[in-house]
This record gives C-alpha cells, sequence and structure tokens, in this order.
C-alpha cells in the first residue's frame, strides 16, 4: 500500500493549481463560481485525507514497507536525491491527523470566508499549503521536507497580508516572513552539513549513519535543524513573529499557527530523534529554549486582552513545553503532546471569534496576588519583553542603514562612474540665474575693454597679457591653488565619512564576520 | 633683561594684557593694543639710536641656552640687515592698528591677533638662532590664518586655508634644508645661525645646491618667487587692509631676509644658481607688473605689484655683489612702506565707497585732496620716481645688476615702464575724469587716518631726497656679507 503516499501530497496541489490557473484565465472568478473552488479544494484535501487513514490502516496492519520511492529527481556528482516518502511510523500519523484538521479547516472557511474579495486566492493557498504541509510530513528526504517546508512559509506569508491594501498586514506579513527565513537558514545549513558528513540526506539513513558519527558533527548537524525547528515553531526568540501571524484570517491562524505549520519544527525534532539524541549540547538547548518560551509565553498571555492574542501565547507555551519534553528524551510524550494539542487548539482558534459569546457571563479567573503585585513583571509582560524593539535596535535598523549605505555608494561611485544619467543641474532653471549669466558677461566685456592696447606696441601688449592672465588664472590660481584646497577639503570629507562609517556599529559587526569567514576559509 | 628681549616680548605682553580685558570694552582694547603697538616702535627707535653703525657684526647679542642636549638657545641680536626690518616691522603695525577703526566685531580677538602677528614678525628678525627662527616663522601663520579667515572678504576660507598651505609646504622644504645643514654640525653644536652658516662651509658643494634650492622654495613661497606666489592674490585681496598691510609690507620681507641670511650661508651654491635665480626674478618682475597692469580690483592690482617689486628683491640678491645686497635692504624697506601705504589707502577708500573696482572711480581729487596727494605720492613711488625711496632702490637695482650681466637689464627697465603704465592709469582713472554721481560726497582721510598715511608717506619722501641714514645704517653689515661671499666664490 506504499503507493498511496504519493498521492496525499499530490491531490491538494492538482487542486491548487486547477484553481489557480481557473482564476488566471479567468475561468473561476468572482461569488458564483465559489461553489466550484470550494467543492475542487474539498474534494482534493479530503480524498487526501481518506488516503492518508488508509495508508495508516495500512501501517498498523504492517502493510508498508516504510519507504516509497517514485524516482530519481536529482543527480549530479556525489549528490543523488530521490523523490521519495516515508510510509511507516510516526510521519503517517501526523499525516493522518493533519489532513482531518485540513480537511476539517477547509470545510469551515466555505462559510467564513463566503463572499470576500479573495475567496478564490485563499482556496488557493490553503490548498497549496495543504499539498506542502503533508510533503513535509511524508518527504523521505530533507529536500523533500524542505520544499514542503518552503511552500508553507510562503503560503502563511500570503496568508498574513491576505488582506494586502492594509499597510500593517504587508508589514507583519513580510516581518514574519524574514523571521522564518533565519530558520530556513539554519536548515540549509542542516541539509549541506549532513550531505558533507554523512553522504545522505535521506531522514532514515541520517539517522543510521549518525550512530557512527563523532559527538561534534551530530551537534553541529543536530545544532543546525535545531534552529530551524525553533524559528518555525516560534519559540525564543523568534516568539514575536507568532504574534505578529494572527493577522491573516482565521481559518488560516487557525490551520498554521493553531494547528499544523506551528507543529513542523517539533515534528522535525521528533523526526530527527535518533541522530539529536548524540547530540547532548542540542538537547540542552532545546531544554533551555522550550522552558524559557513557556515561562515567557505564560507571563505574557497573561495580560493579553485579546482572544487571539492570547490563544497565540497559549500556543507558542505549549510548544515549548513540547520542546521541553524532547530535550529531556520523552519522545513518546512529545509524540502525545503534538497531536493532543493540534486537537485541541485547532478548535480554540477557529471557535475564537465567537469565544467571547461562550465565556459569557463567566468571569475570567484572577491571577494569584503575588504575581498581580509584581509590577515590573506586568509592564514586561505588556511589552512582551521588548523583543521586537531589541530584534529592531540590533538587526533590522543596521542592516536598513547598511541598504542605505550601499544605495548611497551605487548612486554615487557606480553610478558616475559608468556614466548613468544625471540630473540637469547644469543647465539654467531660474531667471535669476540667467541673470547672474549675462552680468558675468558684462563684466567679461568691460574687462576686456579696459585691458586694451593701442597701437603696435600696445597690442603686442595686451597680448602677452592676456597669455599671461590664463597662466596665472587656469594655473597658478585655479590648477595649484583653489585644486589644493578643493582635493584637500574633498579628501577631508571623505575621511570624515569613512570615519562616521567605521564608527556605525554595523560596520563593525560586519568586519568581524568578514575575519571570522577569513578565519574560516584558512 | 637685553632691549631686544623687552622690544619683543612687549607685543606679547600687550596681548596677555587684552586677553584680560571684557570683550565689551571696545574703546579700552583699542586703547591698551594702540599704546603697545606705540610703544614698541618707539623702543625699536631707541635701538636705532643705541645701534653703532660702524660695527657691522651683530649688536644687543642675548643668548640662552633652551635645550643643552641639542645645544639650541634662546639668542637674539640684531645687525644692518634686521634693523631696519624690526623698525619697519613695528612701524607698519602701529599704522595697521591705526587703521582698524573700522573693524567692528570680535575687536578683541582681532587686536591680540595683530600684536601676536607682531610678536612672530619681530621674532623672526631678531633671532639668531635657526630653530629659534623657524618656531617664529611658523608662529606667525596661527594668527594670520585667524585674521584673513575671520575678518576677510566673502572668499576669506579660501583664501586662509590656500595660504597656510602653501607657507605650510614651502616651511617643510626649509626644515629639511636645515637638518641636511645640521648633519655637518659637531654633536651638541646648536643651532646658531653663525654656527650653522660655518658647518654649512664644510659641506660637499652638490649638497650645498640642494639645500639651497630647499631654501628658495621655503622662502620663495614668502616672498613670493614667481610660480609659487599662487596664494599672495587671493589672500591679499581677502585679507582685511590692516592685514595687507602687514601682509605685503613685513610678511614678503620675511622670506626676502631669510633669503639673504641663506645666500650668505651657502654662496658657492648661490653662484651655481645664479642663472636661475636671475630668471626667476626678471619672470617674476614682469609677470607681476603685467598682471597687475591687467586687474580692475585695486587690492589686486597692488598684490601683483607686490610680486613684481619682490622680484626686484631676489635680482638684488642674486647679483652677489655689494651695490645688489644695498639694494636688496634698500628695496625690502622701500617696498614695505609703499605697499604698506598703498594698502592702507585702498583700504581707506574701500571703506568709504565699498567697491575695489577701478572702473568704479572717477574725479576723487574733488572730494578727496588729501587722499589724493597721499595716492598719488605712493604710487609715484611704486614706480621709482626720483625723489622717493622707490628711485634709490630701483637704481641700487639696475647699477649691481649691469655690473652683473650688463645688457639684460634693459629688462627690468621694461618692468619698470609696465609699473609706470599701471600707476599712471590708476592715478588719471581715480582722480581725474567726469564726476559720477555716487562718487560725489565722500569724506576725506580722518585725524588719525591722516597721521597713519601721513607717517609712511613722509617716510617715503624723506628716504627718497636723503637716503645716506637709511644706506648707513646697512653699510656696515653688508660689507662683511659682501666679504664673506667674496671670499668663498672669488
Amino acid at each position: 500500500m506504499d503507493f498511496l503516499v504519493a498521492f496525499i501530497p499530490l491531490l491538494p496541489f492538482i487542486a491548487a493549481a486547477i484553481i489557480g490557473f481557473g482564476n488566471l484565465f479567468n475561468y473561476i472568478d468572482g461569488v458564483q463560481s465559489e461553489r466550484i473552488t470550494a467543492v475542487i479544494a474539498k474534494s482534493a484535501i479530503t480524498l487526501s485525507c481518506l488516503l492518508a487513514i488508509a495508508l495508516l490502516a495500512a501501517d498498523l496492519m504492517a502493510l508498508n514497507s516504510g519507504i516509497f520511492i517514485v524516482g530519481q529527481w536529482l543527480s549530479s556528482g556525489n549528490l543523488s536525491i530521490e523523490l521519495n516518502f516515508i510510509s511507516t511510523g510516526f510521519s503517517v500519523i501526523v499525516a493522518a491527523l493533519f489532513s482531518i484538521i485540513l480537511a476539517v479547516i477547509t470545510h469551515f472557511s466555505m462559510n467564513y470566508i463566503h463572499s470576500e474579495a479573495g475567496f478564490h486566492r485563499f482556496y488557493f493557498v490553503l490548498s497549496l499549503f495543504s499539498s506542502g504541509m503533508l510533503l513535509l510530513i511524508l518527504s523521505g528526504n530533507a529536500a523533500g521536507t524542505f520544499i514542503g517546508w518552503e511552500i508553507a512559509g510562503l503560503c502563511s506569508y500570503l496568508l498574513i497580508s491576505f488582506a494586502y491594501d492594509r499597510p500593517v498586514a504587508a508589514i507583519n506579513a513580510t516581518r514574519v516572513f524574514v523571521t522564518n527565513r533565519i530558520g530556513d537558514a539554519g536548515f540549509i545549513l542542516g541539509i549541506a552539513l549532513s550531505f558533507y558528513f554523512s553522504g545522505t540526506i535521506d531522514w532514515v539513513r541520517l539517522n543510521e549513519i549518525s550512530e557512527t558519527l563523532a559527538t561534534p558533527t551530530v551537534t553541529v548537524i543536530s545544532l543546525a535543524f535545531v534552529i530551524a525547528a525553533i524559528a518555525k515553531s516560534a519559540q525564543l526568540p523568534f516568539t514575536p513573529w507568532l504574534a505578529r501571524a494572527m493577522e491573516g484570517p482565521t481559518p488560516s491562524s487557525a490551520v498554521f499557527y493553531g494547528a499544523v505549520m506551528i507543529h513542523s519544527g517539533v515534528f522535525l525534532v521528533i523526526l530527527l530523534h535518533p541522530m539529536i539524541e548524540k547530540a547532548p549540547l542540542a538537547m540542552a538547548l532545546l531544554v533551555v529554549v522550550g522552558l524559557f518560551t513557556a515561562i515567557y509565553s505564560f507571563i505574557v498571555g497573561l495580560t493579553q486582552t485579546d482572544v487571539k492574542s492570547s490563544v497565540c501565547f497559549a500556543i507558542s507555551g505549549q510548544l515549548g513545553l513540547m520542546f521541553l519534553e524532547c530535550g529531556l528524551g520523552l519522545w513518546e510524550l512529545a509524540t502525545w503532546h503534538l497531536c493532543a494539542h493540534a486537537i485541541v487548539r485547532c478548535y480554540q482558534v477557529l471557535t475564537a471569534p465567537s469565544f467571547l459569546f461562550y465565556v459569557h457571563r463567566n468571569p475570567m479567573k484572577l491571577v494569584t496576588p503575588y504575581i498581580a503585585n509584581k509590577r515590573w513583571l506586568y509592564i514586561a509582560s505588556l511589552q512582551r519583553f521588548w523583543l521586537d524593539p531589541i530584534a529592531d535596535r540590533t538587526l533590522v535598523r543596521p542592516i536598513n542603514g547598511l541598504g542605505h549605505d550601499l544605495d548611497r555608494f551605487d548612486k554615487n561611485i557606480i553610478d558616475r562612474a559608468m556614466g548613468a544619467p544625471v540630473s540637469t543641474n547644469y543647465t539654467i532653471s531660474s531667471l535669476t540665474q540667467l541673470e547672474k549669466n549675462l552680468d558675468k558677461k558684462a563684466q567679461h566685456e568691460i574687462q576686456v575693454e579696459f585691458v586694451r592696447g593701442s597701437g603696435m606696441v600696445g597690442k603686442l601688449f595686451e597680448w602677452i597679457a592676456n597669455i599671461m592672465s590664463w597662466f596665472e588664472d587656469r594655473l597658478v590660481l585655479r590648477g595649484i591653488g583653489m585644486d589644493m584646497v578643493g582635493i584637500g577639503s574633498k579628501l577631508g570629507q571623505a575621511a570624515i565619512t569613512f570615519e562616521q562609517f567605521i564608527l556605525k556599529p554595523r560596520y563593525l559587526v560586519l568586519f568581524v564576520f568578514i575575519v571570522l569567514m577569513i578565519a574560516a576559509s584558512i | 633683561m637685553g632691549i631686544l628681549s623687552l622690544l619683543l616680548i612687549t607685543p606679547a605682553i600687550g596681548a596677555l594684557i587684552l586677553a584680560l580685558v571684557p570683550s565689551q570694552d571696545t574703546k579700552q582694547i583699542r586703547l591698551a593694543a594702540n599704546i603697545f603697538a606705540a610703544l614698541s616702535f618707539l623702543l625699536s627707535c631707541w635701538l636705532v639710536v643705541m645701534y653703532d653703525i660702524h660695527d657691522g657684526a651683530l649688536q644687543f647679542e642675548e643668548q640662552f641656552v633652551l635645550n643643552p642636549k641639542l645645544g639650541t638657545a634662546f639668542a637674539l641680536g640684531v645687525d644692518g640687515l634686521s634693523l631696519p626690518m624690526v623698525v619697519l616691522a613695528t612701524l607698519l603695525t602701529s599704522i595697521a592698528l591705526l587703521a582698524s577703526f573700522s573693524i567692528k566685531n570680535s575687536v578683541k580677538g582681532y587686536y591680540i591677533s595683530i600684536l601676536m602677528l607682531e610678536f612672530g614678525m619681530v621674532g623672526v628678525f631678531l633671532s639668531q638662532d635657526w630653530s629659534l627662527f623657524y618656531i617664529f616663522w611658523e608662529l606667525t601663520l596661527i594668527p594670520l590664518f585667524i585674521l584673513i579667515a575671520r575678518w576677510g572678504g566673502t572668499r576669506r576660507n579660501v583664501a586662509s586655508i590656500n595660504f597656510v598651505l602653501y607657507t605650510m609646504g614651502g616651511s617643510i622644504f626649509m626644515l629639511i634644508s636645515l637638518l641636511a645643514i645640521s648633519q655637518y654640525m659637531p654633536p651638541h653644536g646648536g643651532t646658531l645661525m653663525s654656527a650653522m652658516t660655518i658647518a654649512a662651509q664644510s659641506m660637499p658643494r652638490d649638497e650645498q645646491v640642494w639645500v639651497l634650492l630647499g631654501f628658495l622654495i621655503g622662502f620663495g613661497v614668502k616672498m613670493p618667487i614667481f610660480p609659487l606666489h599662487g596664494w599672495l592674490p587671493l589672500a591679499h585681496v581677502e585679507a582685511p587692509s590692516p592685514v595687507s598691510i602687514l601682509l605685503s609690507g613685513i610678511l614678503l620681507k620675511m622670506g626676502a631676509y631669510g633669503m639673504i641670511r641663506v645666500i650668505v650661508m651657502l654662496p658657492e651654491a648661490a653662484q651655481i644658481l645664479q642663472t636661475l635665480l636671475i630668471t626667476l626674478a626678471l619672470i617674476g618682475m614682469i609677470y607681476g607688473g603685467v598682471l597687475a597692469w591687467r586687474q580692475t580690483d585695486m587690492k589686486a592690482m597692488v598684490a601683483y605689484s607686490s610680486v613684481s617689486h619682490m622680484g626686484i628683491i631676489l635680482l638684488d640678491i642674486a647679483t652677489l655683489n655689494k651695490t645688489g645686497l644695498i639694494g636688496a635692504v634698500l628695496q625690502m624697506t622701500a617696498h614695505g612702506l609703499v605697499a604698506g601705504a598703498m594698502f592702507l589707502l585702498v583700504g581707506l577708500l574701500y571703506e568709504r565707497t565699498h567697491t575695489r573696482n577701478i572702473l568704479d572711480y572717477s574725479s576723487l581729487v574733488r572730494v578727496m585732496p588729501r587722499f589724493a596727494l597721499f595716492m598719488t605720492i605712493t604710487l609715484f613711488a611704486a614706480m621709482g620716481l626720483p625723489g622717493t625711496v622707490g628711485f634709490i632702490a630701483e637704481l641700487h637695482a639696475i647699477v649691481g645688476g649691469f655690473q652683473e650681466w650688463g645688457n639684460l637689464m634693459i629688462l627690468l627697465g621694461v618692468s619698470i615702464l609696465i609699473g609706470t603704465a599701471y600707476a599712471m592709469r590708476t592715478i588719471g582713472m581715480l582722480f581725474t575724469g567726469p564726476v559720477k554721481p555716487q562718487m560725489r560726497d565722500i569724506e576725506d582721510l580722518k585725524l588719525y587716518e591722516l597721521i597713519a598715511a601721513g607717517v609712511l608717506v613722509a617716510a617715503i619722501v624723506l628716504f627718497g631726497l636723503w637716503p645716506a641714514p637709511l644706506i648707513d645704517l646697512s653699510m656696515a653689515t653688508v660689507n662683511q656679507m659682501n666679504d664673506t661671499i667674496n671670499q668663498s666664490i672669488r
């Protein structure tokens, strides 16, 4: 029954393609076509869901061989990547669970998003996301998982900026996407390192080979993947992106940050647990990050006054606990925690808009007086421990500044050197300028009249005087004197600018990086 | 404390006292500055009275070792070469201060700068130790930079920076030359001028030539010699008029003074470079004159005429004979008086009309007869009319030059002719012609302006009619120098 696994990600992908192209070529458009879109998306994900359940059943009956290879995807030198899927164990359970959740949410969204401007867009992205997410879970190698990982990230970006006409949504989407890219960098590094050290990027083989690798090697690989997981699952210090991501429509929040995508970090860690167990440092990092995120989310969650935010911090807190469990080696517990949390949280987020209706006349429980009296904690909690401003100060602004500097460099040096068109500075633009020029001309004429000689000697003298005057003006005054001052002041300006640049911390950091890179390359 | 130290520190004490006066008491500041400048002038007059004109060697010598390890000393002294310069410096400073009543902003800083400038200039002429000389030489730059950059005209920033860069650049060559000579000094030999003169004689001849070239650049920038004069037109035009007086009256003489001292130190090299020196001198003379003829800005005209006149001094120096040397000393004094008077008068005129363009003026003799008299005499002196001090100096130059090069002195004649051309034209354009409405009511010279201009013009005429005392003052020293030069090269 292994072959079923290939269809699970494929079907939502086909649905996404149909919706996308249909919308692009105006076959599917407007409110009247909403049914068609919904039906396509729904039937695809439902079919996938049924297939996943069938696969799980087959797995439980031990009919699966564990790996299903579709074919060669890429072969280049030593590197050969197959298009293969895992068809047994934890991955299949998670795939089944997530496909059920996805099917439920797809169904739910039909009424929720009904007759909104981006209905078809929403379903396109949702289907694409379903496909990517299932690929992430079921892929047998790191490349496939990474493709799914990136599709999920992209869809998350598209859905947060669902209302892209609102600037806040666009800014938040960008911020979330960029934050996630830090994790992606870790993922790519992880793939590269695993190929470099073990010669394979198949998850199963990688886990097997890691038994034979030296501890430092395993630690480095594990750390790379753990960073990817931490970023994707909104653990410290990446937690703030989760709150920003709540900008999107509720079903998307549920699917991305409540139930499905947010768990992919934990899933990755659990998938790689044989390897990570070999790396005590990675385990310690999981413990520390998980613990602190749980505490952080608990404290910040106490002061949240809207439903979505408090749910969001509850999510990151629970995920923190999962990471803590992983770090402590309680893999079984983490697995159960993941599945249970996905189901509960899916329900919670979907019902969040009507939450106040349910809890009406049911007052909130107050915090204990001990915590309530800690004022600094209150402020810290309200400010979410200033994580966003800190990131702005230390990362965003310096990089922005670097961009500005490079832009200036480009405009002032590269463009000029390449002879890019410059503004018409030298043409006359105002009447005063014209008058000034005329005045200069008149002055010049008077000057010419003034130095006119008469007779042969006079003419000769005038001629010599003109040559000498030219020499004096061009060479002695302007050539040596003025240019000396001019060049000197230009050099001084350049030195001041350089000095100011050097004094900016971003260049210090850049310098340190360059030195490190040079040191590493030697 | 000797009279020379007293003379030297008088302006410095004046500057210190001014620093203590509150800056809003402008009257007191002006009074105090004028008193100290006058005091220095009286001291220098006293020095002239005390000076023994029959003794060509250094007089009133003072020596105090500053740094025993290196042997540098605080050594002062005057001879027939430096004495006229000292008197000229103190006199022109007094006159510049008399002409400074038009300065209205930051009065205190202005007067302190002028007094510090006087301190530096007097120090240059009095010091008998090369390191001390160098210190004073550089010291003059700081107040001058401030004076031009703060109280100057519209392009004062460029002018001041340009001036300092040029002079500093020249000073470096001078310093290198001094270091090169000090290689031949005995250990702990110090840097006394007399000791270095002896040491320079022991140098190989080619090295002497290089050293003299270094000095030529160093002093040539200040003098200025023809291709190195780029700072001068700008600085003279942009500087406030009193500062222009000091700049062309004394600071240019510092270059010539140093040049003469160096020629006496390195006569053999000077003989080798004689052709170069005379070429530069002739080019500078004619070049400066022609450009002065071309200027409509009166200050620029006077500035270029300075280039021309300093070319005559270089020619005097290049002759390496007695007549030439005495001519150089005379021309230095004459040009100090003439250029000082000219900048003073042009500055006073500018204060009244706020234009320096000669084309704007006409028929001034009707409204400013006293000014017209003084200006005309000064311009006559500038073109070397007999009866003025300029004639005496140029006569020596022609005689000295003729002894050395013969008919080449026709070019000197041409330069004097050019000088006459622009001087006469200036007189014509300023004082004659139709009456222009805007030139109808201009105030004539006031009392203190009359004193300032009168002293200079009187000196110009007096020394022109009776030059003997001026020549006698320097004769003994020039004889001695001539002997030194003759011993080496003939």
